[in-house]
């Protein structure tokens, strides 16, 4: 502790003592988020042996060569890519809508204001099924509704594996904006009436009002939500999974290449040390050029 | 504090010397859950030795087991599909000399059961504990009204097929599977073997693009022209067979409750039809060039690192002795069929109200296909791990989706997925 000598004896006890305070959050994070980082990418290293009986065979850099050589991996790259820009930038644009409707006052606000959260809150086996019903060809009410606008009965539209990734990314669209208007309507409403009030008697319309007030207070909610959505909808596998087989995503690319047949781990472990350095660059980048940290 | 001690030391010893297995079954429904805690109740009651149960999703198990082994938790019994207990069996998990000898001191397990979970010299990987069997279920009524003989062959289904079509009243010739699942893949498994096909020779050679494939697959795409629309899956299958919508569908035993029980059949379509027992035929099996029939069979084994291996095979006795046999086969009539020809053949099977309804021969019509249970992972006494790898990844079932999303020909959707499969096993 020689670095605390340049401090006087009360700074040195106060800081002895902040170190006590962080230190059970400091072994936690060791123990349970550190430790199984470093063991994942050690094992990527290893041809994980399940039989019993033998060992770990060490194989370098192979399971990496192998995985960046698979022209699959770099298709579901691409998909996974497209996937969160879009679902991301769709659920957005859709959450700020429904926010600024639901800034305005009119009768049933509240009430409307909570059905909102459904898709959000229901649990996802639920409305996953509840959208195949719907959606079901002949006895589906969705599909037997469009047939009177000329739609074939017999169409299937949600399993059609032409259709997966656009049905996956509506879905998540869909289920997932309601995250994003809960934050940016509390935003909104902390969003200081003056500034409007003097706008208006500058002159401002309504478009320049959300502009040059309303955009740029969102800024940094918009920005924040935006980078969890990316995180989480980069590694979704759940909602795509259900949805449909065909989607392809990287999270799909894992399961199928390392938890499939006989699991192996060491390439599980090489693919998830590859996407979190991957991730680790954008968000390292993002949080610096967006969110301005 | 020498009293103290003394306490404690007897405490811990007793409590050690309790025996203790831990046994993983993959029936995890409550109430079956229920059901096996009992028979493990009457168990330790019976021998002092606690067991503990725990209820493991079947698709979970392949990722569970890696867990488990790397913290020493492994079970010493473990119940599951053939499919997963292949997989542990090629990793050494199974103790293949102690479950031989358990399946050779009851002299009664049927030589097919036997077969489906055992390698080329006859060792078996687990004791064959339940099955049931696929097949197609069909309207006996309108079949003998048409005179269109049994639906065992190829020709013959797709015949009445087409004679029971009737797509304007809402009734289809047949609803068979279209989406990309294991319910797809099972049905055409049947019907590829009907044809002698197969994804994969003994060697592990992809032949999914043979002719025998192709044609399989042309069939398949020819009955979709008589089946109802859309990428029809199980729900379908059952509801639209229970509602008089169809005159034939793939299903398994498990569909003989909802045939026959009034409450199980009200759950479903808020309906009842008394007859439908009686108007209901079962093909245990098809033929197009050799017969073959379909099934799955539920195994139960000790693992080879179990440290109490004479309780977990007292355990897996105790499991199959006729009474509790009885007991935990009756959690599912129908879909639970026994493995042992004794039981099988026995009164107290049979005393069932479900079981009943279809009577003895019926039921023994339906275990007697077990006999001929065909899978793709097994040839010529080989086990195929990379079959399930193409399983799991729903190659077949894909390829089936596309064929009817994409009007694919039967040599296209073939192509496709040898191609496929290719890309999966990396070859």
């Amino acid at each position: 502790m020689t670095f605390l000598n340049r401090y006087s004896p009360l700074k040195k006890k106060e800081a002895i003592f902040g170190w006590k305070l962080v230190s059970p959050t400091v072994i936690l994070i060791s123990v349970l988020i550190l430790y199984p980082v470093f063991y994942n990418i050690y094992l990527s290293f290893f041809d994980v042996s399940l039989s019993i009986g033998s060992e770990n065979k060490f194989v370098g850099l192979s399971n990496y060569i192998n995985i960046l050589k698979d022209s699959t991996f770099w298709r579901s790259f691409g998909t996974t890519v497209a996937f969160t820009l879009i679902t991301v930038i769709g659920s957005i644009l859709l959450g700020l809508g429904v926010a600024l409707l639901m800034n305005k006052k009119f009768f049933g606000r509240t009430l409307v204001r909570a059905l909102l959260l459904l898709p959000y809150v229901t649990p996802l086996i639920a409305i996953v099924f509840s959208w195949k019903y719907v959606l079901l060809p002949i006895d589906g009410p969705l599909t037997k509704f469009l047939t009177l606008f000329g739609f074939s009965s017999g169409m299937d539209i949600i399993n059609d594996p032409n259709n997966s990734f656009i049905v996956v990314s509506i879905f998540n669209i869909w289920r997932n904006f309601p995250f994003i208007y809960l934050m940016i309507l509390s935003k909104l409403q902390a969003i200081n009436e003056d500034y409007y009030e003097a706008a208006e008697i500058d002159g401002a319309n309504s478009w320049q009002k959300f502009l040059h007030i309303t955009l740029p207070e969102l800024y940094f909610v918009i920005g924040s939500v935006a980078l969890l959505r990316g995180i989480w909808n980069f590694y979704k596998f759940d909602e795509v999974y259900l949805m449909s087989k065909f989607a392809n995503t990287l999270p799909i690319y894992i399961y199928e290449k390392a938890f499939t047949g006989v699991p192996q781990q060491g390439v599980a472990a090489a693919i998830a040390t590859l996407l979190f350095l991957f991730m680790m660059v954008i968000i390292g980048y993002y949080v610096r050029k967006v969110l301005k940290w | 504090m020498k009293k103290l001690f003394v306490l404690m030391m007897v405490f811990i010893l007793s409590v050690s010397a309790i025996a203790e297995i831990t046994f993983w079954t993959t029936e995890t429904e409550s109430n079956r859950q229920t059901r096996i805690k009992a028979l493990a109740a009457i168990y330790e009651a019976q021998t002092g030795v606690k067991v503990n149960v725990v209820p493991i999703e079947e698709n979970d198990l392949m990722t569970q087991i890696p867990v488990a082994k790397n913290s020493g938790t492994l079970p010493d019994v473990l119940e599951a599909g053939i499919e997963p207990l292949l997989l542990l069996s090629s990793e050494n998990f199974m103790d293949q000399n102690l479950n031989t000898e358990i399946v050779n001191s009851f002299g009664d397990i049927y030589p097919g059961a036997k077969r489906l979970l055992s390698d080329a010299s006859g060792s078996s990987f687990a004791v064959p504990f339940h099955a049931w069997v696929q097949g197609l279920w069909y309207r006996k009524d309108w079949f003998e009204g048409r005179d269109l003989g049994f639906p065992y062959s190829w020709h013959n289904i797709l015949t009445a097929a087409k004679a029971l079509n009737d797509p304007a009243n809402g009734v289809y010739g047949i609803i068979i599977p279209k989406k990309a699942n294991a319910f797809t893949q099972q049905v055409f498994t049947e019907i590829a073997l009907a044809n002698g096909a197969r994804p994969m020779d003994a060697d592990g050679n992809l032949l999914l693009d043979s002719q025998e494939m192709i044609e399989a697959f042309r069939f398949y795409k020819e009955l979709g022209k008589y089946s109802k629309p859309g990428y029809t899956d199980v729900l379908d299958a059952l509801k639209g067979y229970l509602s008089g919508e169809t005159a034939m569908t793939f299903y398994s035993t498990y569909i003989m409750d909802d045939i026959a029980v009034e409450e199980v059949q009200k759950s479903r379509i808020d309906k009842f039809d008394a007859d439908l027992v009686v108007n209901t035929g079962f093909a245990n099996k098809m033929i197009n060039i050799r017969p073959t029939s379909y099934g799955q069979m539920v195994g139960i084994g000790v693992l080879s690192n179990s440290k109490n291996k004479s309780d977990a095979e007292k355990f897996i006795k105790f499991l199959m002795s006729p009474k509790n046999y009885v007991y935990w086969l009756h959690m599912a009539p129908g879909g639970m069929n026994p493995t042992r020809s004794s039981v099988a053949e026995s009164d107290e099977f049979l005393d069932n109200p479900i079981l009943q309804r279809y009577g003895k021969a019926k039921i023994a019509e339906i275990v007697a296909a077990l006999d001929e249970v065909e899978r793709f992972e097994f040839i010529e006494g080989k086990v195929l791990t990379d079959m399930s790898k193409l399983d799991s990844n729903f190659v077949i079932g894909k390829a089936i989706n596309y064929m009817f999303a994409n009007d694919w020909t039967p040599q296209q959707t073939a192509a496709w997925a040898q191609a496929e499969a290719k890309r999966v096993l990396g070859k």
